[in-house]
């Protein structure tokens, strides 16, 4: 798997070199699965079945880390904030990451996407990164905040919802591709930034059964509030600037109406139904 | 503090999106109840019609007409964006779920050190200015109502076809131009190309009618019968998961989970059997149509209207069906 690094390669890159190493940290979170069951438990609790897995958008971007280790050398480190949940971390060790970090402090406790965002942007601020990598969002809060507002906090520039990327320069230059509206658009980007990830990057490698194994005996290395530099003012309950008021079950459409007649009169009998019932034609 | 309702009028070749005059209708029935005046706030490089297609939406259009904001990207919209806002202070900012919205909100709000509820599936406002945003988790399996702390604006990005597009306003807007010089040098990305998508067709996400069909369809080029009722209703053919994983369809009409989620008056489904990763994706649509020739389909349970029939017998007749009906109006 990953080759082993040596200490002074760094000293080696120059850019036309392929020897060049890119160190890149992917950021990756633990998430119920999408079969999970949730429900509302009352306004302010949800019950969510124990059933978790591994952001899927993560995992695009723990392979892309991967791939762009394999071909220019260098080193990919996953990071997640989690005060319990660090299965994510094994899973990017499992694929092949060499090295997880979790960030964990009881302050972290009831954190918005922007409090999780400043304390992964303290860690990743004096680090030699070239790339960082997250999932499109995650598919608990789906909201797609983390990764643009970390990028943000570090004054580097990120695209969003990338299905390419072409490294011209693992120092310098990138070209990615992203899906907008019209259809796709390629940007070049200067290094280094953050990009988030896809489906149809790529295809997540599934780990073997002894890095899986490996993964399991990895020591996370934990970083608390005060590593980074904060305080629990800064994040946690006290700094949200959004919060959820109100949990509500999704709503509920009426019993479905099936239009048992023969064909061809169902035909007629739906067109019927959508322009005079529903209205919507 | 000023006491204005922003909305990011968003434009592509300087044609306004719909989603914009949606959430300036919205603005327009917060503004009632709080009495603050209307904003669109737009950004490009000759925005003449957008201009004029604004006008009887907004009460004030913030222009920034500037070669170096030609296409989006988030560098050179922040730049611009974020002493516009510092200065005006509106109260709100809204912005579409698109490609744009989701690439400059997140960065815009930690830039100005402000909430912002992405996704969302509706917003009220309360009698204090206080926005209210409803907004999907989990895929849609449940919703929060989410509220903003003091700091202003309170930004949300808005899924497509929330709200109704109200043709009755009848504002006529005060243009404000700022002059707006940015410096290409000072971008960290730019637009390399663009690979446009075959047709005219509005994104999934976009479309008022949506007509899918899953692996039902059997093979790739049957999809030419979608196409052909998709003519007829102007509607945008989505799909499933499973036909995207076997190439058959472009990822980017792919319906669900790890695709997109959409709003549609009306959605159509067809040989889809309601994979809870496809129906998380279809939850805010209008009504719902469902076609498949198992009986026991999980689409169904989620359907307003469902036949159980096959697709291949039911499309065709369909389009036809639906022309003569749609010519009888005209």
């Amino acid at each position: 798997m990953g080759l082993p690094l040596s200490p002074n390669a760094s000293l080696l890159t120059g850019s036309d070199s392929l020897e060049v190493e890119m160190e890149i940290y992917v950021l990756v979170k633990q998430v119920p699965d999408p079969e999970a069951i949730v429900k509302v438990k009352s306004d302010s609790e949800l019950e969510i079945e124990n059933k978790y897995f591994t952001n899927f958008f993560d995992e695009i971007a723990i392979e892309a880390g991967l791939k762009l280790r394999e071909k220019f050398g260098g080193k990919v480190t996953v990071l997640t904030v989690d005060n319990k949940k660090v299965d994510a971390l094994r899973r990017g060790i499992a694929m092949g990451a060499d090295d997880a970090i979790q960030i964990t402090d009881p302050a972290l406790e009831g954190s918005d996407q922007f409090a999780i965002a400043k304390a992964l942007a303290a860690y990743l601020k004096d680090k030699p990164f070239d790339l960082i990598l997250a999932g499109r969002q995650a598919m608990d809060d789906d909201a797609g905040i983390v990764g643009p507002a970390v990028a943000e906090v570090l004054g580097i520039p990120h695209v969003n919802t990338i299905i390419g990327l072409e490294v011209d320069d693992p120092k310098k230059e990138v070209r990615v591709m992203r899906e907008v509206e019209s259809g796709k658009e390629i940007l070049s980007c200067s290094l280094p930034a953050l990009f988030t990830c896809q489906k149809g990057l790529n295809n997540p490698r599934i780990p073997q059964v002894m890095n899986v194994m490996k993964a399991m005996k990895t020591q996370m290395k934990k970083v608390d509030l005060a590593a980074l530099g904060l305080s629990a003012v800064d994040v946690g309950g006290q700094a949200v600037k959004i919060k959820v008021q109100k949990y509500l079950p999704p709503p509920k459409r009426p019993p479905v109406k099936m239009i048992k007649e023969d064909f061809p009169d169902n035909v007629k009998t739906l067109v019927k139904l959508l322009k005079e019932e529903a209205k919507v034609i | 503090m000023s006491n204005e309702i922003w909305v990011f009028a968003e434009q592509r070749e300087g044609k306004v999106r719909k989603v914009t005059f949606e959430l300036l209708s919205a603005g327009a029935e917060f503004s009632k109840m709080s009495n603050q005046a209307v904003g669109a706030v737009l950004l490009g490089n000759g925005l003449q019609e957008a201009v004029k297609s604004l006008t009887p939406f907004a009460d004030k259009i913030y222009l920034m007409d500037d070669p170096a904001l030609a296409s989006y990207t988030s560098d050179a919209y922040l730049i611009q964006m974020a002493p516009l806002i510092k200065e005006h202070q509106p109260s709100v900012l809204l912005g579409g779920t698109t490609s744009t919205g989701k690439d400059l909100f997140p960065r815009l709000s930690m830039h100005l050190q402000t909430g912002y509820a992405p996704d969302c599936t509706d917003l009220r406002m309360e009698e204090n200015g206080k926005l209210v945003a409803k907004r999907p988790l989990y895929g849609g399996k449940v919703f929060a109502e989410m509220a903003f702390s003091e700091a202003r604006p309170q930004m949300a990005t808005v899924r497509n076809n929330t709200f109704l597009v109200n043709e009755h306003l009848k504002k006529s807007a005060q243009v404000i131009s700022i002059s707006s010089h940015t410096d290409p040098a000072v971008l960290k990305k730019k637009i390399v190309g663009l690979e446009k998508s075959a047709g005219t067709k509005l994104d999934i996400t976009e479309a008022e009618i949506v007509v899918a069909a899953g692996r039902g369809i059997k093979a790739p080029e049957n999809f030419k019968i979608m196409e052909e009722l998709a003519d007829v209703l102007n509607a945008s053919v989505g799909t499933t998961r499973a036909t995207v994983d076997e190439g058959w369809r472009d990822l980017k009409d792919q319906i669900g989970k790890s695709g997109k989620n959409i709003s549609a008056k009306l959605y159509m489904a067809f040989g889809i059997s309601g994979a809870i990763h496809h129906i998380l994706g279809i939850g805010t649509c209008k009504t719902v149509v469902a076609v498949d020739t198992d009986p026991n389909a999980l689409i169904f349970n989620y359907a307003d209207y469902g036949i159980v029939g096959d697709l291949f017998q039911i499309v065709p007749a369909l389009t036809e069906a639906l022309k003569k009906a749609l010519a009888a109006d005209n």
